[in-house]
């Protein structure tokens, strides 16, 4: 941990991990990599790892949250005990009970939810190391595992955070630059229809910073879009060769 | 999206958003839809482009997402029967397995084309029994077996649990001798195979 007076960017503009403000941080992505669920995929980005599974559709259990016209979709975002550094009861907090809200909201426009009425379509978002930026990493990894699942839908969905640290705009916050730094602006954005799906904001910004900000965070969801499709195409297209061998 | 504009190939690796061409060049086919009058992908696979009839279709490469629709063949265990009507558990559509199951209802006059007493004559909980959706109305899946080929494809002694056998139009328990009464299919099947 550094020290309070330690800055988190030097003068050169890099930042303590050596990225530059507009620089995402290493990223890996998998899919499919869960035999037992419909579709699953898995990221790495930074030191943050997340596993996301998606089950369904299937038949709604209790029967009455069927829904007449769509598919309900249920998203469950936690968090394990081991993924921070003192260690966090495995109950649903407050915190992940909103943030499993937010990213089903998320996601749904993405979904064409309605040629599945009265079904359900379980999401399942497993966070196993965080550090900052979890949310944002974990639909990213959650539209690659509906995709997997080979669920309709109408974009790929992908969302990066960005904010404002001791008075610079940067992309991609780690936990230590959100907690130090001033704001901090998550974005969920569908590439191609060119739609905003999640904008939340922690902190304070002027207009025109703020503006800035989400135009940095959809330049890191561009990037993490190109990821997802690569991701995808590595599974997909490297399977049928070995089929066709 | 430019590229795939361009190049106008089949086989090109597409994901859900990726922009096929506008509906004034193609009728969009399988995993496609329009919005403002383009087509896109709506799942991952390859590109289907056909120049005669002028369609355009995603080849999926992925799972293929089932679920059951009026008409559709199914096949599923017998859960419980009530009064008239049996609960299915469906956990085949066609061939294709599904991950989970869906709950479907045999009301005793689908049972068959001619009159049937009771729907213990039709089939006991734990048969495997093949049958066609008929309506989904009510928010349930009803089905029906009158048709030929439709029916109990595996069935279990009453009294004692063992797989039942077929002689000619009745079906036996070869533990213990019992007769029993089943609406079975045509290929009612004596074993596991």
């Amino acid at each position: 941990m550094p020290k309070s007076e330690e800055r988190m960017i030097d003068k050169d503009g890099v930042r303590i991990d050596g990225r530059k403000y507009n620089e995402l941080r290493q990223t890996k992505i998998e899919v499919g990599i869960l035999s037992n669920a419909d579709g699953s995929a898995y990221i790495e980005q930074g030191k943050n790892k997340i596993l996301s599974a998606v089950y369904g559709p299937h038949e709604v259990h209790p029967k009455h949250l069927a829904l007449p016209n769509r598919s309900r979709l249920r998203c469950r975002y936690h968090m394990a005990p081991f993924s921070v550094e003192e260690r966090k009861s495995p109950a649903p907090s407050r915190r992940e009970q909103e943030l499993s809200k937010v990213i089903r909201e998320a996601l749904e426009p993405s979904i064409f939810l309605e040629y599945y009425p009265r079904t359900s379509i379980d999401l399942f978002i497993e966070i196993l190391q965080a550090n900052g930026g979890t949310r944002c990493a974990g639909i990213t990894v959650a539209s690659l595992a509906l995709a997997d699942a080979g669920i309709p839908m109408r974009d790929l969905t992908t969302a990066c955070a960005a904010g404002k640290v001791e008075g610079q705009l940067v992309l991609d916050l780690t936990d230590n630059e959100d907690k130090k730094g001033e704001a901090d602006v998550p974005v969920a954005y569908m590439p191609n229809l060119d739609a905003i799906t999640l904008l939340q904001m922690d902190g304070q910004l002027t207009l025109e910073e703020f503006e800035k900000t989400i135009n940095l965070s959809l330049e890191g969801c561009k990037q993490l879009y190109e990821l997802q499709k690569e991701a995808l195409k590595v599974k997909y297209v490297a399977v049928k060769e070995e089929v066709e061998e | 999206m430019a590229k795939i504009l361009s190049k106008r190939q089949s086989g090109q690796f597409v994901v859900p958003g990726n922009r096929l061409g506008v509906i004034e060049e193609f009728t969009p086919g399988q995993g496609t839809y329009v919005e403002r009058g383009e087509i896109y992908a709506e799942i991952t696979g390859h590109t289907l482009l056909d120049m005669q009839n002028k369609t355009v279709s995603v080849y999926p490469l992925v799972r293929v997402v089932r679920v059951p629709k009026v008409g559709s063949i199914v096949t599923g265990q017998v859960s419980k029967l009530q009064n008239k009507t049996a609960i299915i558990r469906i956990f085949k559509i066609g061939e294709e397995q599904l991950s989970g199951v869906f709950s479907g209802l045999l009301y005793i006059s689908d049972v068959s084309a001619s009159y049937v007493d009771s729907i213990y004559d039709a089939c006991k909980p734990g048969d495997i029994i093949r049958a066609k959706v008929i309506s989904e109305k009510n928010r349930i899946y009803h089905l029906s077996t009158a048709d030929k080929g439709l029916g109990v494809l595996y069935a279990f002694c009453s009294h004692c649990g063992h797989m039942l056998k077929q002689k000619r139009y009745k079906i036996f328990c070869p533990e213990c001798g019992r007769f029993e009464k089943r609406r079975v299919a045509v290929d009612f099947k004596e074993t596991v195979s």
